[in-house]
């Protein structure tokens, strides 16, 4: 037997295997050191949502709240958003000489991280993508037909048709080097011309970003900024409370109260452009008929189911968008009336009620399965027996686009903070997202879109408000308010309706 | 021994086939159209249709199967769609800090288990063997993401001694690395703890004995390092473990690894990076099941299979 040979190999095996692992696992722990140290003086900021991708025309993620706030401070855009108005940012200026055709006059002192300059070349080509691509945005440029560098520092744009919303659409249209939009590895490590570069990004799981050398406008305040991604959000509480993270929103309306009075934590709320609503498919019995869609909104008491649910993390909404987004005009709101809500089921033929269902997926906002369960037990009370159907994501996201469903209770976000991206988007006839059908509304969405001034659109999408909301094309319950906790050593840090602060301002404070 | 590694080969290369296979198949039989979650609810049908169509998504499914496997000769798994860049590179960018993961809690694993289960077997059935087991039991029992969320809640935001997510710091290893050795430290210790009993039981314990030779010594010397053989053998099955057991851990603790990568593009139908991680775990797992085969006839040179037949 070679017993003596083997007792020898299994020896120097076991030898060799334990300084293997041990020395494996002192590699490991050693190289993390150093990234600490440098990591504990960036600001560190987890929104609640990951940023899976930089590239800003990437097909799915163009309106993406965290990857919007990521590029807002990475790259410029054309113009920004300002209350009503609009200021310049890349453009300094811009004329309209006939309804169809823009003029943007840009600045010239703008370079790129890299310090190459950036060019109406660079502008054009982005707009090109944006025209060609097929992206979640891609509706908001349908009308526009060319772009052109009529001079280093000029862009021409031509639509076909007023284009009222091009102003607004230009607040989402941010600018990297021309030449790189169609290199999806530049996008690992984009560079741009914004307040802060990028210096290393792992998708989903964390962006970190460092302040730019040189900025146009209003340099960072803070040198260098963290974005983790921390997908269970009780990590993510215990992490703000032991100043791990430095701010952390939304939280959600269940969980403030972990935050909420703690010590070196404050707790700040604002009104959110994300807002519930339970649309009927119109092109199906029984909600073809108005008065039943009504009787469904006179059977539900949505103050109070709203003020049970979620005290101050929501508000009562009178306009089918939020109060916050320019265009919403509050209207009358429908009372909670069951003997109502039966006497409109009876001239509809339906005294006797009737089944339908509900569909819904359990992330789409929070507490959503307790606020549909709420509004399915005041249906049962005036005779309406409603099938709760909580589906996957990807099952959801299917069956609504089919139109396969009765009812479908949802969030939604007004990305632009602009009514024609939700009311001009989702309500014509031509995009039948809810089976809904309406010439004179088709007609009053395309006129607020063409439009370029203010008032006239306001007017516009106060008629479409009014329509949508009187013909009850849907239930619209509540808006979020966004809870941000965020710590006491944070100075500058703004929430606002967006759910994307400006971290440009944010800083570190003693 | 070559036609034993050849046949072993064969099998982990079916294995593998198998598993791509299986893998295509579910991921595009599960309900969900990735081109309406990356347009999202507002997407027109024929935004859809466009999308489709440049995903290959409107090819029959056995073309899209060819077109599959015909990349991943290639090492290519096709982009995804919702990090950007190439799906496999997306998962060997997160590979390194799930192996860090393992690898500490295969640590924890065994310098905790190892010894517990030998102090239990030497003083079986005493209180000290009971008060090991039930806790190790305990471990065994509970459900990984409940003990992470316990351990965050009690180290860090009571006690604040430890970060409860990856920060890049040694001791941001310690709650992840705990909470996945758990259910396999317990493990481990019943197996040493039978493993050595039976041992103790066998024709050369009691040769020793008879011999003389002083107990301690039988027990250290011959019955502990007999048991080591086992325990060698089953690393392999533990880092593989490890890894599929990672994916929850990963979620609790934040921790930027395969598994969360996983669990996002699973929840979002991002095919590409589904088949590339599957394929690198498994190739993971059947390299080191084979890796421990052949320790394991290298060890114990009775399951050599030229001494068999």
């Amino acid at each position: 037997m070679d017993n003596h040979t083997t007792t020898i190999n299994r020896r120097r095996f076991l030898s060799i295997a334990g300084i293997g692992a041990a020395s494996a696992f002192l590699a490991s722990c050693g190289v993390a050191g150093g990234d600490a140290e440098k990591a504990k003086k960036a600001l560190q900021v987890c929104f609640a949502q990951p940023i899976t991708d930089l590239d800003p025309l990437s097909a799915n993620t163009t309106v993406d709240e965290p990857a919007l706030m990521a590029r807002r401070l990475i790259f410029d855009t054309l113009v920004r958003r300002q209350g009503d108005a609009y200021a310049p940012a890349l453009a300094k200026s811009w004329t309209r000489p006939d309804p169809q055709t823009w003029v943007f006059e840009l600045r010239d002192d703008v370079t790129f991280h890299d310090g190459s300059k950036l060019t109406a070349d660079d502008v054009v080509a982005s707009i090109k993508k944006a025209i060609s691509k097929t992206t979640n945005l891609s509706a908001l440029w349908g009308s526009v037909k060319s772009a052109e560098a009529t001079s280093p520092t000029t862009v021409t744009i031509r639509t076909d048709g007023p284009l009222g919303t091009l102003l607004v659409n230009l607040t989402l249209l941010f600018i990297p080097p021309g030449k790189r939009l169609d290199d999806p590895e530049f996008f690992r490590k984009p560079i741009g011309s914004g307040p802060f570069r990028v210096d290393s990004f792992a998708p989903s799981s964390k962006l970190r970003l460092v302040k730019a050398d040189k900025y146009w406008g209003e340099a960072a305040k803070s040198p260098a900024i963290d974005l983790p991604y921390i997908p269970e959000t009780s990590t993510a509480i215990t992490s703000l409370l032991t100043g791990d993270v430095d701010a952390f929103w939304p939280v959600p309306p269940d969980q403030v109260r972990d935050v909420a009075g703690k010590s070196g934590v404050k707790v700040e709320r604002v009104p959110s452009y994300v807002y519930f609503l339970n649309w009927f498919n119109c092109s199906r019995k029984p909600f073809t008929d108005p008065r039943v869609r009504r009787a469904m909104w006179h059977a539900v008491d949505i103050e109070s189911i709203v003020r049970d649910l979620y005290g101050e993390s929501a508000k009562v909404m009178d306009a089918p968008i939020p109060s916050t987004v320019f265009g919403a005009a509050p209207q009358q709101p429908y009372a909670y009336d069951p003997a109502r809500a039966r006497q409109l089921l009876a001239e509809a033929g339906l005294a006797g009620g009737f089944t339908t269902s509900m569909m819904w997926f359990a992330t789409s906002g929070p507490l959503i399965s307790q606020l549909a369960q709420s509004m399915i037990a005041s249906w049962a009370k005036v005779g309406i027996k409603v099938e709760a159907q909580q589906v996957e994501k990807a099952t959801w996201l299917e069956r609504l686009n089919k139109l396969d469903w009765d009812m479908d209770l949802q969030t939604n976000t007004v990305t632009t903070g602009d009514a024609d991206f939700t009311l001009g988007r989702l309500y014509t006839s031509k995009a039948n997202r809810m089976g809904y059908h309406n010439p004179a509304l088709d007609e009053l969405l395309a006129k607020a879109r063409g439009s370029s001034e203010q008032a006239e659109r306001k007017t516009l999408y106060a008629q479409a408000c009014k329509t949508i909301w009187d013909d009850a094309v849907g239930i619209f319950p509540a808006t979020i308010t966004t809870a941000y906790a965020v710590r006491d050593t944070v100075r500058g840090f703004t929430p606002v309706p967006s759910n994307q602060p400006d971290l440009s301002t944010v800083l570190m404070g003693g | 021994m070559l036609r034993f590694v050849l046949k072993r080969l064969a099998q982990a290369l079916l294995i593998i086939l198998a598993s791509l296979t299986v893998v295509f198949l579910v991921v595009r039989v599960a309900p969900g159209d990735p081109a309406a979650l990356i347009l999202g609810a507002s997407a027109s049908p024929s935004d859809l249709a466009d999308l489709r169509r440049e995903l290959g998504l409107d090819e029959p499914l056995l073309s899209q199967y060819v077109t599959f496997l015909h990349g991943v000769l290639q090492g290519d798994f096709g982009s995804s769609w919702r990090l950007g860049g190439d799906a496999l590179a997306n998962v060997l960018d997160r590979l390194p800090a799930t192996l860090q993961l393992s690898a500490c809690a295969l640590v924890v694993t065994l310098v905790v288990g190892f010894p517990l289960g030998v102090v239990s077997a030497r003083r079986a059935g005493s209180w000290i063997d009971r008060l090991i087991s039930v806790p190790t039991l305990l471990g065994q029992a509970l459900p990984s993401f409940w003990v992470g969320v316990m351990l965050i809640l009690i180290f860090s935001r009571t006690l604040d001694v430890l970060p409860a997510t990856a920060d890049g710091t040694v001791a941001s290893l310690v709650l992840p690395s705990v909470t996945l050795a758990l259910p396999f430290l317990g493990w481990l210790a019943r197996l040493v703890r039978n493993g050595v009993l039976e041992e103790l039981g066998k024709d050369y314990v009691r040769t020793a004995r008879s011999k003389g030779v002083d107990s301690r010594v039988v027990f250290y010397r011959h019955v502990v390092r007999n048991m080591m053989i086992p325990v060698v053998t089953l690393l392999g099955l533990l880092v593989g473990n490890f890894i599929a057991n990672a994916v929850i851990i990963e979620v609790v603790f934040a921790w930027p690894g395969v598994g969360s990568l996983m669990i996002d593009s699973i929840t979002n139908r991002d095919y590409s990076v589904v088949q590339a991680a599957i394929m690198t775990i498994t190739v993971a797992y059947v390299l080191l099941n084979l890796l421990v085969d052949f320790l394991y006839v290298k060890l114990d040179p009775r399951l050599n299979p030229e001494h068999m037949s």
